[in-house]
């Protein structure tokens, strides 16, 4: 535990770009801002994804109620999932695979395949959501970018 | 008990969940599932809700009823990033930060011999505990009381014991006069010890205090403690400020003097308590976790 200090994040791009700035690149888990974000942007993506599957021609109040049980449904799907992709990791794990991969950052990584996917699904229908989607492929393929770039001018293993 | 009562609330599932959680959630998957288990909480755990309400209309006099239920769902979502926090610390031992508001009377607790920390349930006292005898290098005592459900119970204990590596050593208040002595020889050997100072839990003796306006119970304990060892008591927040941030609040240190009335001493002990409890409690009443109801109706 310390003082307060000046923002610092999580991701490879604002660290790339705090680092530009003359700030600090080093990864912290305190940035809330960083967080709502990735975390609205993977649910606004799951939550798409699966509003595509929601019946047309319903009546405006049934819509209305499916669009909010969606959203549990949504949350109920990633609980399943990190537990699926727990079991995922004990089994590499187990296999002598990955065995220096921290279960979070496996996590994140198999959690950044899966919304990855879905956004994939979504380009390819155009639309709204496919807009959504492609922002996010993007984010995705700068902060792949980013930790390259800090990984190269760190001399260190590159992090998402 | 059943099976069942392991999904209850209060049952161990939810520790379990919150400590699988904390090892297995990268740090951005947070928000939305904290958010989520808030409307699940709010729903199901009815009454905490309906006593964070019912505490709320004293705290805040003149609120209408259906704010201070959205005002009861931000105290619950505060609860839950709190209890989260104080289990990443526990568990996988993250950088926090910290400020602290009053660092004379901290420096002073910290250098000082035996003396009772008072606080309340509010913020992260868990994690208020480690940061504690992290900074200064001492054992602080922790009193708790116990869990209502027996595997929570063992749950809480034995996480608490790995926290207890780093210098907090917990103690319920089941043991009766057992405990108070106990506590007495802490105090007069120059242990601290902290005690949670705004509500009644498991029959442990009372004295009725003023709190905004109304009367509350909360336990003599502390002042009875705080007067037969001549310690002083620190009231001691500590209030969350944002993501994996708190404000460690000590005010002036409380000292009881016999004057020939033990009554009067412990009352005015407990007026001072009270007066530092509602002002701390007035300024973030999102954070206070009191949910059990407070005031006498």
């Amino acid at each position: 535990m310390n003082q307060p200090e000046s923002p610092r994040f999580y991701f490879a791009l604002p660290r790339l770009l705090a680092h530009w700035r003359g700030g600090s690149s080093i990864r912290a888990e305190k940035n809330s801002a960083e967080a709502w974000a990735a975390h609205l942007a993977i649910f606004a993506i799951t939550y798409l994804y699966f509003a595509r599957f929601i019946p047309d021609g319903t009546s405006w109040w049934s819509s209305g109620l499916m669009s909010v049980a969606l959203a549990f449904l949504v949350w109920l799907f990633w609980l399943l999932m990190l537990y699926l992709n727990s079991l995922i990791l004990k089994l590499l794990h187990g296999m002598g695979l990955l065995r220096s991969l921290p279960v979070r950052r496996g996590q994140g990584i198999l959690i950044v395949a899966t919304t990855a996917a879905m956004a994939l699904a979504l380009v390819q229908n155009g639309s709204f959501a496919g807009e959504i989607a492609a922002l996010w492929l993007t984010a995705i393929a700068m902060n792949l970018i980013a930790a390259g770039i800090l990984a190269f001018s760190n001399g260190k293993a590159a992090r998402l | 008990m059943s099976r069942l009562g392991g999904f209850a609330v209060k049952g161990v599932f939810w520790r379990r969940y919150l400590d699988w959680a904390v090892v297995n959630l990268p740090f951005y998957f947070y928000p939305v599932n904290i958010f989520f288990f808030t409307v699940f909480f709010f729903f199901f755990a009815a009454p905490a809700r309906r006593a964070v309400v019912a505490n709320l209309a004293v705290v805040l006099p003149g609120s209408w009823r259906a704010m201070n239920y959205l005002r009861a769902f931000r105290t619950l979502y505060n609860f839950a990033w709190t209890i989260a926090e104080a289990a990443i610390y526990r568990r996988i031992h993250e950088e926090f930060s910290y400020e602290i508001i009053g660092a004379e009377w901290l420096e002073e607790l910290g250098a000082g011999p035996g003396a009772i920390v008072l606080t309340a349930h509010m913020g992260s006292y868990d994690l208020g505990a480690a940061l504690f005898a992290e900074k200064f290098h001492r054992e602080i005592r922790m009193v708790r009381a116990p869990e209502p459900h027996p595997e929570s119970a063992e749950h809480v204990s034995a996480s608490l014991q790995k926290a207890g590596e780093r210098g907090v050593k917990v103690d319920y208040n089941t043991a009766g006069a057992l405990l108070s002595f106990d506590l007495l020889k802490a105090l007069r050997d120059g242990e601290i010890v902290s005690i949670q100072g705004d509500r009644i839990e498991g029959g442990v003796a009372e004295i009725d205090a003023r709190l905004f306006g109304a009367t509350a119970k909360i336990p003599n304990g502390p002042f009875v403690l705080g007067l037969v060892a001549q310690a002083p008591i620190y009231p001691l927040f500590i209030a969350r400020s944002g993501c994996r941030s708190y404000q460690v609040i000590v005010r002036e240190p409380i000292r009881l003097q016999a004057s020939g009335s033990r009554e009067t001493d412990i009352a005015r002990g407990a007026a001072e308590w009270s007066s530092v409890l509602e002002e701390v409690v007035a300024s973030r009443w999102e954070q206070w976790f009191a949910f059990t109801p407070i005031f006498a109706r």
